[in-house]
């Protein structure tokens, strides 16, 4: 077995390391080819398709070498649903009991999750840091995913960038000093550069074997979705827009690095699985430290003892010795869960960090569909569902309200929107927040299920909206189209695929759906048992039920908006036209996944695929037994109110898409008319509730007076005490000059002077006569004497 | 030729190719630029043969020289090197080779410009692998003077302020310095006889722990302190650096960030850490708030400039804050006075000697980039620049990846050093770690708003546009980036080089500093006031 987890990194790395070899070469692009060369297209495309075929086999061999067992185990029911499980068991495995325990031990045969180290970055003493591989189902199908919709999107954005095919290009939006339109030579290259760039960090994060790795990848692709955002970098708009986007993404990474000092200070380790020395030692990883192997979280007196030693069966228990056990406090663990959140609030775009996402949407379309839609937004819920052992049911219900809040939000922003991006780009917000909201509630398999299927009908749908903007020439305002169906009809269709997919549609009392309605049920499902249980929060079921129907009510606005009713800029609907094959066929392919990617549901191959990574722990549920703390609902109770929350689900859905209908498709009611009653309202969503306003005021501002103050501060106050000090001792020396020249001169002058003014006296003695001498000589003894004698001491 | 002897010759190649400089002909300028570059290649080469006779497993010191010099008072000429200088002589003798391919853009006396250059050099290497406490001080005032005239002369308008103001600031540390070197000169001396400079002699007794009393190593520490702060530098004592590297001509900057500031990080921990112990741990709680605050400050400061040279001194502030933060997250017991969690100490101190050498790599290569545009448009306004990338693609291409590394993006030097240093400083005190992770926030905040202004947008706004039309970057400045932006990426991607290296001399440096603290407070009791700046944790 352990081969095959060789052998899947070896190809899985070889997916993640082509579009970075492909970056290097096609950053060159200018170089080694003309402008009008679609060569880098070409490459980059190939080493993505590579990387799909790798991953793709890299999901076949997982599953053929491990019977796929990942699709046979309903592992998503309760009890009652083992029994199949261990009957499954008993045919691949020759000794298969019927209890319990045995159930888990032949699960354990087959290995299913596989980790390794790829090279090491540090080892200070104990502590190790290395570039890890995690692969299990989740990774595989993640893998599959990223390089599938990347792989479309990188065909379509030929398609769509062939503009950039130039030695001018003429940029409508920006205009130099003497207000002409700025020419520039075209970069087409520079853009498949880019997405390969991104490609390789978005997979890099999904292989990564810790989490310091993972924050390693999400700044990258933070700094790819830098680059592609501001890729027209002529335009001001873009700049900032990009700007915006990876400060904000900065401020939940302060959370990150929060959370990451938490972790290496009382854990001493990052990486998700077990760690095999090369002494045949295991050290836990942070999963089996906080949840063991039995999936429990037990803290006593506000402290989590650490199991960091494993027992004669393997599973790590709490070291019997008290001098070696490793604690965390209980409050430290939802710091740094509530920190690692913070991250996936940022990267996510959820409330309150949401504002840079729209303006994100600067960025060229194929951008917003890959980067900004399926896959970069999408890594905060993949790291909250990676790092779910990591979450005490405190951080769960955070990350829930979080969603709830983010889901309601941003769906009541984008019932106003005008710009065709910028409503998808609310929606994403709002998808995104029902999947935080489904990982908050215990809906684990939920939430990753929605994050693929909408992985595949919001990318459907922005390049849809890139082949309506390229037909209009880069129009973006919907207020302008309208009847678009007869003239792009592939477009025109295929966006109602994923318009249906989002909304959740269904024909009720079957289970014939596209994917969206299968994965938004799941959620809802998950909502409505979590509610039962705790009953303060029903707002979690409620508010994403409303916003069900929000959602179906502005996705349809859209598609009749567009598509639907009469040209309403003749002008423009005159020079429409369908885009060609190279973007139209990505869309068919997309609209096949986007409709079929979930078929089953919760039965189907996608959610048992995901359901098969899930924490142990999830599917029992969990009781809080004191009563402020939340309880989780076990898979048991999650299906049992499965249809009621289905049925709820479709009802707002249809109810959503009929009022669409009635106000855009049939045009009963004017929305001038409903905008000019509620004036007030509409220009409070029209302002996005304001946030950007808000940050604006509260942080950027006093940002830039803090600037300003700390370098005043060292001109005016270090310099100036230093300016005064010099001046103080230039003061001093002159005072010295002075000193030194009244003083010390003085009074050596004083005393030269007098010896010479004693010589100059004394001159006139000096006569030459010596009978003069010999009376002085005579005088002076005499003198002498006396005084001898009178002064004497006698005796 | 043996390591020993090697050492000796880097030292003073430099020298060498100086003396031949007055040789020349005063208008020879470029064989003179030539011989001068061949002289920083030659040094540089030998340094790398220097690394190769390295063994990573040997912590101590490895190849030591002492020859006596001045034999009445112990006076010895005595250089080696380990796992924490190697690095930096390396650093010093690459950002030298590249800052003299540089210096083709100056244009005045080249010949005096070259000869300092060379003797500089000397100055740097000297310092880096001396381990005589008095050699160690020639080195540092060697270093000074010809830094003194390179800015005073070469410099820009506000030249002769800079220059006087960076040589008072620095004197004023080297007398600090040197009254701690009596200090240890004269307590080292057992009653009647002569004390010693040999800083693995004094680094023993420090280890010991009866030799310096508490009270002499907190005071010497808080000179030796100052005295390596200044030079950092550290908040409050930076405000020489702004000017210094706004009027020093663009080489000069580079090996003013690049290698001088990196003196003042390896004193501390060659010097005032090892020599005391007892004084370092009194202060660790200080040292690491002055870390955080030229972190954050530095970088408040750096969002307000609109000269871009300043924005770039000012990141250094900030990011020079990093490397005091990470040595000094020393935690010890109450009780017995161990280090508690020294892995995590073990690791600060690493990424603060990473810090450094990815600092050493960034800043000059930062310093360089505006130097270029400078050298184009004579002017340095932020707000007079933009529509640089469509201007001088490649410029704005190499550009953007160096300043991507200052901004501390992973897979470049930047990021290793910044985070290792924060994720060890959790254990040291919560407050100050979340402070300091603030930062991250602050740094993408001045370096993409700087490019925004600068590279980004559609047209140039300042003068002299024909002249960046005329001038596309050259072959040789191409070099120059390419080369700082491929050690970004490299030393980002395979941080474990640097490691592999420093680890065994840093393991030995904590644990004699752990063992020392003990000592000290064992035999001698300790300042009664010392647990007072513990209690924050």
């Amino acid at each position: 077995m352990e081969h095959l987890g060789e052998k899947l990194a070896a190809l899985l790395a070889i997916a993640w390391l082509l579009p970075l070899l492909g970056f290097t070469i096609e950053v060159f692009g200018g170089y080694w080819g003309a402008r009008n060369c679609k060569k880098a297209a070409y490459i980059a495309i190939g080493c993505i398709a590579a990387g799909f075929v790798c991953s793709s086999t890299a999901l076949y061999l997982w599953g053929s070498e491990t019977g796929w067992v990942a699709l046979e185990s309903a592992s998503h029911g309760g009890h009652d649903e083992h029994s199949s499980a261990t009957d499954d068991a008993h045919t691949a495995g020759d000794h298969g009991g019927h209890d319990h325990a045995a159930t888990v031990v032949e699960h354990h045969h087959k290995q299913t999750v596989f980790s390794g180290c790829f090279y090491r970055l540090a080892k200070f003493g104990s502590l190790n840091l290395s570039l890890d591989w995690y692969i299990d189902s989740l990774t595989l199908t993640m893998f599959v995913m990223v390089t599938l919709i990347a792989t479309c999107i990188h065909i379509f954005a030929v398609g769509y960038m062939h503009e950039e095919l130039t030695d001018d290009y003429v940029d409508h939006q920006v205009h130099t000093h003497d207000g002409c339109h700025f020419h520039r030579p075209g970069r087409f290259y520079r853009f498949f550069s880019y997405l390969s760039l991104f490609c390789f960090a978005m997979l890099g994060l999904v292989l990564a074997g810790n989490i310091f790795q993972v924050f390693i990848f999400w700044e990258l692709v933070g700094i790819c979705s830098y680059l592609l955002i501001g890729f027209y970098v002529e335009r001001h708009s873009a700049s900032t827009a990009a700007n915006k986007a990876f400060i904000v993404n900065r401020v939940g990474d302060f959370g990150f690095i929060i959370g990451l000092m938490i972790l290496w200070t009382s854990f001493g380790t990052f990486s998700f699985a077990d760690q095999h020395a090369a002494d045949g030692k295991v050290q836990p990883g942070l999963f089996s430290m906080v949840r063991g192997s039995d999936g429990k979280l037990e803290a006593t007196d506000g402290i989590v003892v650490l199991k960091t030693q494993q027992d004669e069966h393997g599973h790590w228990q709490v070291p019997p010795d008290s001098s070696q056990r490793k604690t965390i406090a209980y409050t430290l663990l939802i710091v740094a869960g509530l920190g690692v959140f913070c991250g996936c609030v940022g990267k996510s775009a959820q409330f309150p960090l949401q504002t840079w996402l729209p303006d994100a949407m600067e960025g060229p379309t194929p951008v917003s569909a890959l980067v900004h839609s399926a896959t970069m937004v999408a890594a905060g819920v993949y790291l909250a569902g990676r790092f779910y052992p990591m979450f005490t049911p405190e951080v769960l219900l955070t990350i829930a309200y979080i969603g709830c809040i983010t889901a309601f939000v941003a769906a009541t922003i984008a019932i106003v929107a005008t710009d065709i991006k910028k409503v998808l780009a609310y929606s994403t917000i709002s998808q995104l927040g029902y999947m935080m909201l489904a990982l908050g509630v215990g809906g684990w398999g939920a939430g990753l299920f929605h994050l693929i299927t909408h992985a595949f009908f919001k990318s459907l749908m922005f390049l849809c909206s890139g082949s309506v903007i390229a037909g209009c020439h880069h129009e973006q305002e919907m207020p302008k189209m309208g009847g678009l169906l007869r003239k792009m009809p592939i477009t025109a269709l295929t966006m109602l695929i994923g318009v249906v997919a989002i909304a959740g549609l269904a024909i009720p009392g079957t289970s014939i759906a596209l994917s969206g309605y299968h994965s938004k049920d799941a959620i809802l499902a998950t909502a409505l048992a979590y509610t039962k249980l705790n009953s303060v929060h029903f707002l979690l079921f409620l508010i994403p039920l409303l916003t069900a129907g929000i959602t179906a009510f502005y996705m349809f606005r859209l598609w009749f908006y567009t598509f639907l009713g009469k040209p309403r800029d003749q002008h423009l609907h005159e020079h429409v036209h369908e885009s060609p094959l190279v973007m139209t066929v990505p869309l068919l392919v997309l609209s096949v996944f986007a409709a079929g990617c979930a078929i089953g549901g919760e039965e189907g191959v996608l959610f048992r695929m995901l359901t098969h990574s899930q924490p142990g722990h999830v599917a029992q549920g969990f009781n809080g037994l004191a009563a402020q703390t939340v309880s989780l609902p076990s898979h048991d109770a999650i299906h049992k109110v499965h249809s009621t929350a289905g049925s709820a689900a479709l009802l707002a859905a249809f109810c959503g898409m009929t009022i669409a209908y009635l106000v855009y498709g049939l045009g009963l009611v004017n929305p001038e008319e409903i905008k000019k009653q509620a004036r007030a309202v509409h220009a409070f969503l029209a302002n996005k509730w304001g946030f950007d306003d808000l940050y604006d005021t509260l942080f950027v501002k006093p940002a830039h007076v803090v600037a300003k103050f700390a370098a005043a501060f060292d001109k005016l106050v270090f310099d100036e005490i230093l300016h005064t000090v010099v001046r103080f001792a230039v003061v001093i020396s002159k005072w010295d000059r002075k000193f030194d020249e009244g003083v010390i001169d003085g009074f050596v002058n004083l005393v030269g002077n007098s010896t010479y003014s004693l010589g100059i006296g004394l001159r006139g003695v000096q006569t030459g006569r010596i009978r003069q001498y010999v009376t002085f000589i005579a005088v002076s003894v005499v003198t002498l004497f006396v005084l001898l004698f009178a002064f004497y001491p006698k005796g | 030729m043996s390591p020993e002897a090697l050492m000796s010759w880097i030292i003073f190649t430099p020298t060498l190719f100086a003396f031949g400089l007055i040789f020349f002909d005063k208008k020879a300028e470029e064989p003179m630029r030539y011989w001068s570059l061949c002289g920083t290649a030659v040094t540089f080469l030998q340094t790398l043969l220097l690394a190769c006779s390295f063994s990573p497993e040997d912590a101590g010191i490895q190849h030591m020289v002492k020859v006596p010099w001045i034999e009445n008072w112990h006076i010895n000429y005595q250089v080696g090197f380990d796992g924490i200088s190697l690095p930096l002589v390396l650093l010093t003798s690459f950002v030298s080779l590249l800052s003299m391919m540089a210096s083709w853009s100056i244009k005045k006396q080249v010949k005096g410009y070259l000869v300092l250059f060379l003797l500089l050099e000397t100055g740097m290497l000297g310092v880096f692998l001396s381990l005589d406490f008095f050699l160690f001080y020639v080195f540092w005032e060697v270093m000074l003077l010809p830094m003194y005239f390179l800015i005073g002369i070469w410099g820009g308008p506000r030249r002769e302020y800079a220059a006087i103001k960076f040589f008072l600031y620095t004197l004023a540390g080297s007398v600090l310095m040197l009254i701690a070197i009596l200090m240890f000169y004269f307590g080292s001396a057992p009653e009647g006889q002569i004390g010693s400079f040999d800083l693995m002699q004094l680094t023993a007794m420090a280890e010991k722990g009866d030799v310096f009393s508490p009270g002499l190593q907190v005071a010497a520490f808080i000179l030796l302190f100052i005295g390596f702060a200044i030079k950092v530098p550290c908040f409050p004592f930076h405000t020489w650096l702004p000017d210094a590297h706004v009027e020093a001509p663009t080489p000069i900057s580079m090996i003013l960030a690049g290698v001088l500031l990196k003196m003042g990080g390896y004193g501390i921990i060659r010097i005032a850490f090892p020599l005391c112990p007892y004084g370092a741990q009194y202060a660790a709680y200080v040292l690491v708030a002055i870390g955080v605050t030229s972190i954050i400050y530095g970088g408040f400061a750096a969002l307000a400039q609109t000269d871009f040279k300043r924005l770039v001194a000012y990141s250094s502030v900030s990011h020079m804050g990093y490397v005091l933060l990470g040595i000094a997250v020393w935690k010890i017991s109450e009780s017995n006075g161990a280090a508690v969690g020294r892995d995590y100490w073990l690791m600060g101190m690493n990424g603060a000697v990473f810090q450094m050498l990815a600092h050493g790599i960034s800043s000059p290569a930062m310093f360089f980039m505006v130097g270029v545009i400078y050298d184009r448009v004579h002017h340095r306004d932020i707000n007079q620049f933009g529509g640089l990338s469509g201007l001088m693609p490649l410029y704005s291409g190499l550009a953007a990846g160096i300043f991507f590394a200052g901004l501390g993006l992973p897979g470049m030097c930047g990021f290793i050093g910044e985070v290792f240093v924060v994720l060890s400083a959790w254990n040291f005190s919560k407050t100050l770690a979340i402070v300091s992770a603030s930062g991250v926030i602050i740094t993408a905040g001045y370096i993409l708003w700087c490019l925004q202004r600068v590279y980004l947008g559609p047209e140039y706004k300042g003068p002299h546009l024909d002249e960046i039309k005329a001038n596309p970057l050259t072959t040789r400045e191409t070099f120059i980036g390419a080369t700082f932006l491929a050690f970004c990426i490299f030393f980002g991607v395979f941080p474990n080089y640097v490691f592999d290296m420093t680890g065994k001399s840093m393991e030995k440096l904590v644990q004699g500093l752990d063992t020392g603290y003990q000592n000290t407070q064992r035999l001698t009791g300790g300042v009664q006031t010392t647990q007072t700046t513990q209690k924050q944790n």
